[in-house]
């Protein structure tokens, strides 16, 4: 018999005789892989959606969830317009400003473990709409896992989008989940990221950088950059 | 398309060719409008001017401190009686030049269409509320004030509609406002997700009978609260003898 062991005792470690606990961080043990992939097995085979439906993508999520696209054969068995009962939030459409509170809150609302999609161009990165009102990409409000690209996308492309997060979830660890995906009650109602990185994530792009109110249709009127505005 | 036979529109000329272009009416052919040579004569120092665009719109510019009368006498006279208002909306052109504020009218009893506008300068954009003449205009009348910062004197519940209650960049549809706002995304979003949306409504405001007014306003932390008295009259909610529906207007009116 060979003397080398299957698990492996570490000096300091918790009474459990595993490294640092049974789903603690170190090497993955026999356990531990074992206990993820049920865990993660069941996961991601029953996804419940949270349809934050706004715009036109809403259509397309709807129609996803029909007879001939069936969601329901991915485990995503029924909407569930409760947060509480929900897993993966789908934000389908814009999002306009006066709106992002309530994102948030449906987001702080989902108990964890949590993913988050993003469906469309305008939940995005704000799309064509790059105007006054409207936020630039979800993303500067909650942390988002896929972005589905389109403009509606096709229900297809929601099914692989929600086929990417089940890929996601199959290559997590329990360990790991707790670690990435933990909350601070005092980050609730706050924006994901900092200054700086909303003003990056949301800056005009592309050819919308040349566009602005005053173009030539009202003369007199100086031409308003982004980097001209109050901070 | 073909214009139905005997619907007395069928001298209305449309699109001359292929541009599109609308071909005014010859000098002189005209149909007069019913309303506007007697509005004319009546008011005849709150008659501005009358215009005939797009073949047979007829435009009254009023003076616009003269706009209630104007209108209270079309909507009550029964040769005239515009009961319904199409819309209230306003334009601004830019450069300076006064917003136009646009009564769109409508009498169902005569089938006729009547554009009015007032232009008011930017320095003094203040104009009298229409709500007493048709009710309609209470809702409209605060998305020209929260688009426009048009104020409407003796409007019953002057606020914004569309923009957040503390939003603080201005008035969006002026010409003078930058596309993207006058803050930053970062401020905008910070903003945003500082708001607290059930400070400022409760559900029965997004139906009929709201359980409160604002009757104020005041400073708390730098922001702008509203003063909220709260209605009781007929709005509490009657048990009935089996409470069933009692509780459900309960439901409604509780935040």
């Amino acid at each position: 018999m060979s003397d080398k062991p299957i698990i492996r005792e570490t000096p300091g470690a918790s009474g459990s005789g595993l490294p640092g606990g049974i789903f603690g961080e170190g090497t993955p043990t026999f356990l531990t892989t074992k206990v993820d992939f049920v865990v993660n097995w069941a996961r991601r085979n029953s996804l419940w959606p949270m349809p934050f439906g706004t715009a036109c993508c809403a259509i397309e999520m709807m129609a996803s969830a029909a007879s001939n696209n069936d969601l329901a054969r991915f485990g995503m068995e029924r909407m569930s317009f409760s947060p509480r009962q929900a897993d993966v939030l789908i934000c389908a459409g814009r999002v306009p400003y006066k709106l992002a509170p309530v994102l948030r809150r449906i987001w702080d609302q989902m108990p964890q473990p949590k993913w988050a999609v993003s469906m469309g161009a305008c939940a995005s990165s704000g799309g064509v709409f790059d105007a006054y009102s409207m936020v630039q990409g979800i993303d500067t409000i909650i942390p988002v896992d896929v972005y589905v690209p389109g403009c509606p996308p096709r229900p297809e492309a929601l099914i692989y989008g929600l086929i990417m997060i089940q890929e996601k979830i199959r290559g997590e660890s329990l360990g790991q989940h707790s670690r990435h995906r933990a909350e601070d009650p005092a980050d609730v109602g706050r924006p994901r990221a900092d200054a700086a990185e909303v003003t990056a994530l949301s800056g005009p792009f592309g050819n919308s950088t040349n566009q602005n109110r005053a173009s030539g249709l009202v003369p007199g009127i100086p031409t308003v950059r982004p980097g001209d505005r109050i901070p | 398309m073909s214009r139905e036979e005997g619907s007395g529109y069928r001298d209305v000329p449309g699109p001359a060719d292929d541009t599109g272009a609308l071909v005014s009416m010859p000098e002189g052919l005209e149909r007069a409008h019913p309303s506007v040579p007697e509005l004319q004569a009546r008011f005849d120092e709150a008659f501005l001017r009358h215009e005939v665009v797009a073949g047979d719109e007829h435009v009254v510019f009023v003076a616009p401190d003269r706009i209630y009368p104007v209108l209270e006498w079309l909507k009550t006279d029964p040769d005239q009686a515009y009961n319904f208002l199409s819309d209230l909306t306003a334009v601004d052109f830019g450069g300076g030049r006064p917003i136009q504020i646009v009564y769109q009218l409508y009498s169902i009893p005569h089938r006729h269409v009547l554009r009015v506008k007032a232009e008011v300068p930017l320095t003094d954009l203040e104009v009298e509320s229409v709500v007493p003449i048709w009710s309609a205009a209470n809702w409209l009348e605060r998305e020209v004030y929260d688009m426009f910062g048009v104020r409407f004197r003796n409007h019953p519940d002057l606020r914004r509609i569309l923009m957040p209650e503390v939003y603080a960049e201005g008035h969006p549809l002026r010409k003078d406002f930058p596309l993207r706002g006058r803050f930053s995304r970062a401020e905008q979003t910070r903003r945003a997700l500082a708001q607290a949306p059930e400070d400022y409504y409760v559900p029965s405001d997004f139906g009929p009978g709201r359980d409160f007014q604002v009757v104020g306003w005041q400073e708390v932390g730098g922001e702008p609260v509203p003063v909220k008295e709260v209605a009781t009259k007929g709005k509490a909610p009657q048990p009935s003898e089996d409470g069933s529906s009692g509780a459900a207007s309960g439901d409604r009116t509780s935040s």
